[in-house]
């Protein structure tokens, strides 16, 4: 049933949410309508192409987010995305995104952070983050794929002398040695790209003791 | 006309260092009034191809101090022309214009600020940040005869950056220098500092 | 920190600047460009660009970004306030167009595939109305930023 169009005032903050090109569009309810049964319709466009699209999945929905992940995978283009507000027979208008370029814009999660230690190093083994994908069984593209001046700012904090330093590093193995025994270190890493400011998100923070000095066991015993 | 009457400002000059720029003038002076300033400026391709307009400067327009921080306006390697006009009331001055256009590449590059600390066995240098232009040549060796220098690149960052791992009881020294690569220009070296390392020297 | 167009190469220009003055504005801009069906800087044009046309490719963008579309957009900068990114990145691509321009002769061995990518730009900017053509090359800057950063090296 065709509804009249603009008696319902139009969702707001109209946003794309994208990690590692998992692209979610996200909207507020209409001002004044929040907790009322209100449903969403929406459609995404492909800048350069001709007609608006239909999401079928999300259409007539009463969630305020529609994953657009597969309708914008290909992260060269750029896309606009716009939702209306249904009650009853009234809706509202489109509420529209900006331009939206999943290359320049998806954050760039963080990679897997592996630690090994022994007695006075630490190992990191950094593995970089997936790009989203369709289905598990697709084969996983690694962000390193997309981004070849992708980097890592590597932080290690010393608990014990309450210090903190930094590397940048483009490799994905990296050892600190000659840490001191029996020390509980913590590492954090962020991914980055260069290029236009990026949101980013750090690893969560890894804590990892080195080990006894084999030497001062032995002459203890 | 009201234009006239103010004095514009005189002795206007750039004073560049470490990519930091200031635009200074004479003070206008009319006894117990407080004087504002506006500054402006034009890069050289407004020059070119729009010259009659010219951009507020980003924290000086106005002021009431006879100078003008314009490190953030100065964003091209090009020529800049520079202009700045006082106001008091309804009173505006002439604009007053820099004689000869400022370019970034004449700024005075001094040897960086470093602090070589020690944690462990790592050998740690956190340096001054001076802004997105700077790299630093940090330069590092052994302190003993026909030791090795090493040389690391290093970008600004807020924490010490790791430089090497050193053996206890031996002495390490170190010195930078600035590289700014939009001028192809860089510092001198810094006074060399040594460090030396706890501990026992290793059994050869 | 420099550009690495095949054969020519350009120091001086901080990529990072030119990202954060378009970035500023890419809302404002963009949100003029009401032609959504047309996109100037097209795959065929940026796309597979072999290194030895690189130089030939950017002097011709670059030239006519800072002969055509700076120069119109001009007043609309002005309108709506953010003269401050123009000036920005209209003096930084004068300084690459400079900069490229004592590289001619390495050009030349290029000039013809090269040419072909850029008359598919200009041919499309030429089909749309002069001021909608203007905002929206100023609008697709994100594009061309995009793809000079795979030639610029820190």
């Amino acid at each position: 049933v065709p509804c009249v169009s603009g008696d319902l005032s139009k969702p707001t903050n109209v946003t794309f949410i994208s990690i590692n090109m998992k692209n979610i569009l996200q909207w507020n309810p209409p001002e004044g309508l929040q907790g009322v049964e209100v449903s969403y319709t929406v459609q995404y466009f492909i800048y350069g192409q001709k007609k608006w699209l239909n999401k079928s999945e999300c259409r007539n929905i009463s969630r305020t987010y529609c994953d657009l992940s597969a309708e914008t995978s290909d992260y060269e283009h750029q896309y606009y995305a716009k939702v209306k507000a249904m009650w009853g027979t009234n809706c509202s208008k489109w509420a529209e995104t900006g331009r939206f370029y999943p290359f320049l814009e998806t954050q760039i999660g963080p990679p897997e952070v592996a630690l090994t230690t022994d007695e006075k190093s630490i190992s990191i083994v950094l593995t970089a983050p997936k790009k989203w994908k369709k289905s598990p069984e697709e084969s996983s593209i690694s962000m390193q794929q997309i981004y070849s001046n992708l980097k890592y700012n590597v932080s290690i904090y010393n608990t014990r002398s309450n210090r903190t330093w930094s590397q940048c590093v483009t490799n994905h193995t990296l050892v600190f040695s000659w840490l001191e025994p029996a020390t509980l270190y913590c590492v954090l890493v962020e991914s980055f790209v260069p290029g236009p400011p990026r949101l980013t998100q750090p690893s969560e923070r890894q804590c990892v003791s080195t080990l006894e000095d084999q030497t001062t066991a032995l002459e203890v015993k | 006309d009201g234009a006239a009457v103010l004095p514009a400002p005189q002795n206007l000059s750039v004073r560049s260092v470490n990519m930091k720029h200031v635009l200074t003038w004479s003070p206008v002076i009319v006894p117990e009034e407080i004087i504002h300033y506006s500054v402006e400026y034009q890069g050289e391709y407004e020059s070119l191809y729009m010259s009659h307009i010219w951009i507020p400067s980003s924290w000086c327009s106005p002021t009431q101090r006879p100078e003008c921080d314009i490190t953030e306006d100065i964003t091209a390697t090009v020529s800049y022309s520079l202009r700045v006009r006082a106001t008091l009331g309804s009173l505006t001055s002439a604009w007053s214009t820099l004689k000869h256009r400022f370019n970034q590449n004449s700024t005075i590059l001094t040897p960086p600020r470093m602090e070589i600390t020690m944690d462990g066995f790592h050998l740690l240098i956190k340096l001054e940040d001076l802004g997105p232009h700077f790299e630093f040549f940090v330069s590092y060796w052994r302190k003993e005869p026909g030791a090795k220098e090493h040389v690391k690149v290093v970008r600004p960052g807020v924490l010490p950056v790791y430089l090497e791992m050193v053996e206890p009881g031996a002495a390490y020294c170190v010195k930078a220098r600035t590289f700014v690569k939009a001028i192809g220009r860089h510092s001198a070296f810094s006074q060399p500092e040594c460090v030396k390392v706890q501990g026992e020297a290793l059994p050869l | 920190q420099e550009f690495q167009f095949g054969p020519c190469r350009v120091e001086g220009v901080v990529l990072q600047k030119l990202w954060q003055a378009f970035w500023a504005v890419k809302d404002i801009v963009q949100a003029q460009d009401n032609i959504t069906s047309v996109q100037l800087l097209r795959k065929e044009v940026l796309q597979n660009v072999p290194e030895t046309e690189s130089c030939h490719l950017i002097h011709a963008l670059l030239r006519f970004y800072v002969n055509t579309v700076f120069k119109s957009y001009r007043d609309k900068a002005v309108e709506f306030g953010i003269l401050k990114s123009f000036s920005i990145l209209a003096n930084n691509f004068f300084v690459i167009v400079s900069k490229l321009q004592a590289s001619q002769e390495k050009m030349f061995s290029t000039r013809k595939t090269a040419r072909r990518r850029f008359l598919l730009f200009h041919r499309a900017f030429k089909q749309l109305d002069r001021e909608a053509a203007v905002t929206k090359a100023f609008g697709e800057m994100d594009i061309l930023l995009s793809w000079m950063e795979k030639f610029y090296q820190l």
